[in-house]
């Protein structure tokens, strides 16, 4: 029933955006009407694709492909840009939802295997990447092109960006996996640590990229401490909010789905038009919430009765705003650097979990789970091209295409790897057990 | 960034007002019912707005056109989904034949004399701005919301026939003035045809009722089987949000449409006790988010012609409402007899005209689109603060004295 449901649909909205009625509409709706009929198709598209044993959220970012500017153009690029307007959300509950389902026991258990995984996977990516940078500079027009130093600052910036791994989308196919066990708290757990580390990281490199790239600028230590200063205040943002939620919960407990929406959307707007970082302040909300008190199923399941929709359409925008113009015009190197990434996971990974004396599996295996890209990079991107008008649009074109593959391929190897390790499906009400 | 921002604070405030003002105290004072019923909301949107410290500039408004457009399908949705025909078709007959008569008389009188009072006071305005105003002031006064005898329920000793008539009645009332408004928003459509007008009035006019019928139905399939309550708010969204999406990208009233949508799929689907609860947790906030927004988009400029068109319309009301009940009574047999003052009982306007009020701003972009909105917010604040002390006069009396 819902192939038909969902084939009418979609004539429906050719129909509804063909000339024949260009003369009648109101420009103005045309994103209200997007995100009515994307929100029912991706989460169609996302419940058919699941019989392929492919994640839900595939589905959605494969519909907003679809859907988007560069395929069916249901949804213009100015309608995406409108309904960017949710990512802060999604990324508020996402970011909530992460921290409540980190426990202080299981961070202290994992401890060692997080930090070894961390540091062995951006030690190798990072060096791999410059490695590579050199190596390949005959080869690739895009580096032959550069001077020896700008090559150098574009090969330590890729690899800054090639460690980063999308929490967002781990976090949305573990919830929909219903996975509980080992893998996922590791993955989850240095997935989210990883995703400030990269942040810290990203200002050290770009600072060291700009010392090199533009002669007569020193390192900007300066740069560096704002970027520490904003993670401390994050942080002491997080632990207010967290303790706002707590009281609110303890106390009051009504309308709870409404009021979390509200703390989510507004916790996001305020510290990111301040410039601190609305990710962390949640990810700490939400861990205080889980650690120090005995409202963490409360916020959970809260979250749970509204994401839903709000995910669906966070995944299928981000697929609609997937530059397919810069994957076809860069596709095959963003091809190679996408096989090389993963090969430095997978040899990363597999160092850093050996290092900490992981069983075999867990060396060999849960490099799958570190391979999807999003959000950070994006921003990153973004500011490279900024930073360096020179090159760094052709950068960023490069960095689009490069999330455009990992986005599709890395929830499908998350998924396939909880499935593999037995860890899926595991969870009970939702809710994974004390 | 202000679009976001404005909506976090909608949220936020929506939430609050959710919870802490529709929990005071009740009582028949007039600003008792005047606080439950949110207005105050539209002061606080007119202070958020262009008018005031411009949070809400248009600009921002014009961003948050899908929240607006979904918060009008939302109530819509909700309305149609009341209106259920197995429900329905327990009262008499004559209360759906009284509830017709009751707002067609009222359309049409306020229609014919308001017409004749804008011509007076706007004689610069062509003639089918001024008929088209006085239509709509007619649809709006005649819609009732069902909130004051709900708030008022507790305080009402006895229940007899002429309370659950009146609780009939303002219940779905509403339903003529939506219709009105689909019919007029089809003919009178914006901007205006040059050419064929029926031809193309009928042809929207189908459209804006088979599209949602055809929706309705996709629903229903949809929900055929065992349906999650996560799946079921993702359909509920995704169809209210694209059908009155479609409505409003067409010029057409969400409003009108969303309620047939949600007519067509309460009396088809079995599950009604499910999505009750979806749609009730939700429709405060909403309503609260609607009278902020309709306050910013208030260009409040409140002059002599506004008061004596306010002044004439509530009193219009009054007399509509209360000298031809009898009469109806009459030609209906009722089993008892129904007194002018039963007429008292249907002052208050509430929900549904507010989100008349948004929806008729939406659609037509005009010159006397405003003094409609002034004229229609300042006569609903004039009712929801008398509403309750007329209401006290008529149903405490004559469930009463029956």
């Amino acid at each position: 029933m819902n192939i038909i449901v969902l084939v009418v649909i979609f004539l429906l909205m050719l129909f509804l955006r063909s000339t024949l009625l260009a003369p009648f509409v109101n420009p103005g709706f045309s994103p209200t009407v997007a995100v009515g009929f994307i929100l029912i198709f991706a989460f169609l598209v996302g419940k058919k694709i699941t019989r392929l044993n492919l994640p839900q959220i595939t589905g959605f970012i494969l519909a907003g492909i679809f859907c988007g500017p560069y395929v069916m153009k249901f949804l213009s690029a100015g309608d995406v840009v409108s309904l960017q307007l949710l990512d802060g959300l999604a990324l508020s509950l996402i970011a909530l939802t992460a921290g409540g389902e980190m426990r202080l026991a299981q961070l202290k258990r994992d401890s060692r295997a997080i930090t070894s995984i961390l540091l062995c996977q951006t030690v190798i990516i990072i060096a791999g990447f410059v490695a590579f940078g050199f190596l390949g500079r005959p080869i690739f027009p895009f580096f032959s092109e550069t001077t020896l130093a700008q090559g150098f600052a574009l090969s330590l910036m890729l690899g800054t960006l090639a460690t980063a791994t999308s929490p967002s989308t781990t976090i949305a196919v573990i919830t929909e996996s219903n996975a509980k066990g080992k893998y996922t708290d590791l993955i989850l757990s240095t997935a989210v640590v990883k995703d400030f580390l990269v942040i810290c990281l990203f200002a050290f490199t770009l600072s060291v990229a700009r010392a090199m790239t533009f002669p007569g600028q020193d390192f900007d230590a300066l740069f560096l401490v704002s970027i520490l200063v904003e993670v401390g205040i994050s942080v002491l943002l997080g632990a207010g909010i967290g303790g706002g939620i707590i009281l609110y919960l303890k106390f009051i407990n009504r309308e709870t789905g409404i009021f979390i929406l509200g703390v989510a959307f507004f916790t996001y707007q305020i510290s990111h038009s301040l410039g601190y970082h609305p990710l962390l302040i949640c990810l700490v909300a939400g861990f205080l919430v889980e650690n120090f008190s005995s409202r963490g199923d409360s916020l959970i399941q809260a979250i749970e009765k509204v994401s839903v929709p709000v995910y669906v359409v966070f995944f299928a925008i981000s697929g609609a705003s997937l530059d397919l113009d810069a994957l076809s015009r860069t596709w095959v190197l963003a091809l190679v650097f996408v096989v090389l990434r993963a090969a430095l996971k997978f040899s990363g990974t597999y160092l850093g979990a050996k290092l900490a004396n992981e069983e075999k599996g867990v060396q060999k295996q849960s490099w799958k789970g570190f391979i999807s890209q999003a959000g950070v990079a994006l921003g990153m991107a973004v500011i490279i091209e900024e930073t360096f008008p020179e090159w760094g649009g052709e950068f960023k074109a490069l960095v689009l295409a490069i999330i455009a593959i990992n986005q599709i391929i890395g929830p499908v190897l998350l998924q396939r790897l909880l499935v593999k390790v037995n860890e899926a499906g595991k969870k009970l009400n939702g809710r994974r057990p004390q | 960034m202000k679009a976001i921002f404005a909506i976090g604070l909608l949220i936020l405030i929506s939430f609050l007002g959710a919870r802490f003002f529709f929990k005071r105290k009740k009582t028949f004072l007039p600003l008792s019912y005047f606080f439950f019923s949110g207005l105050v909301y539209v002061f606080l949107g007119l202070v958020l707005g262009e008018k005031g410290l411009n949070v809400l500039s248009p600009e921002v408004l014009q961003g948050l056109n899908p929240l607006i457009s979904l918060g009008l399908g939302w109530i819509g949705f909700l309305f149609g989904f009341q209106l259920e025909f197995k429900y329905i078709r327990k009262f008499p007959q004559k209360y759906v034949g009284l509830s017709f008569f009751q707002s067609f008389f009222l359309i049409i009188l306020v229609s014919l004399s308001l017409f004749v009072l804008l011509r007076f006071l706007f004689p610069s305005q062509p003639v089918f701005l001024l008929y088209g105003t006085a239509v709509a002031l007619g649809l709006f006064i005649s819609l009732n919301s069902p909130s004051l005898l709900n708030y008022a329920s507790p305080l009402i000793p006895v229940k007899g026939d002429y309370y659950h008539l009146a609780r009939f009645l303002v219940s779905v009332s509403g339903f003529w003035g939506v219709i009105g408004m689909a019919l007029v928003s089809s003919f009178w459509h914006f901007p205006f045809f040059e050419d064929k007008v029926l031809l193309k009035g009928l042809f929207f006019l189908l459209a804006s009722s088979l599209f949602p019928l055809f929706i309705g139905y996709l629903f229903h399939f949809l929900t055929i089987r065992k349906t999650s309550e996560k799946d079921l708010l993702v359909y509920l969204l995704g169809l209210v949000f694209f059908t009155s999406g479609v409505a409003a990208y067409f010029n057409l009233p969400s409003l009108f449409v969303c309620m047939v949508l949600g007519m067509t799929y309460s009396n088809l689907t079995r599950i009604q006790e499910k999505i009750y609860p979806l749609l009730l947790s939700t429709e405060k906030p909403f309503y609260i988010i609607f009278l902020i927004l309709i306050g910013a988009l208030w260009d409040f400029s409140v002059d002599y012609k506004i008061a004596v068109l306010v002044a004439l319309l509530f009193v219009m009301k009054i007399l509509g409402s209360t000298l031809p009940m009898r009469f109806f009574g009459r030609i209906l047999r009722f089993s008892f007899p129904l007194p002018s003052l039963f007429g008292f009982c249907f002052l208050s306007s509430g929900g549904i005209a507010i989100a008349f009020i948004v929806s008729w701003k939406l659609i037509y972009h005009l010159p006397l689109t405003d003094v409609f909105v002034s004229v229609a917010l300042v006569t609903t604040v004039v009712s929801e603060l008398l509403s309750p002390w007329f209401l006290k006069r008529a149903i405490l009396r004559l469930d009463t004295e029956k």
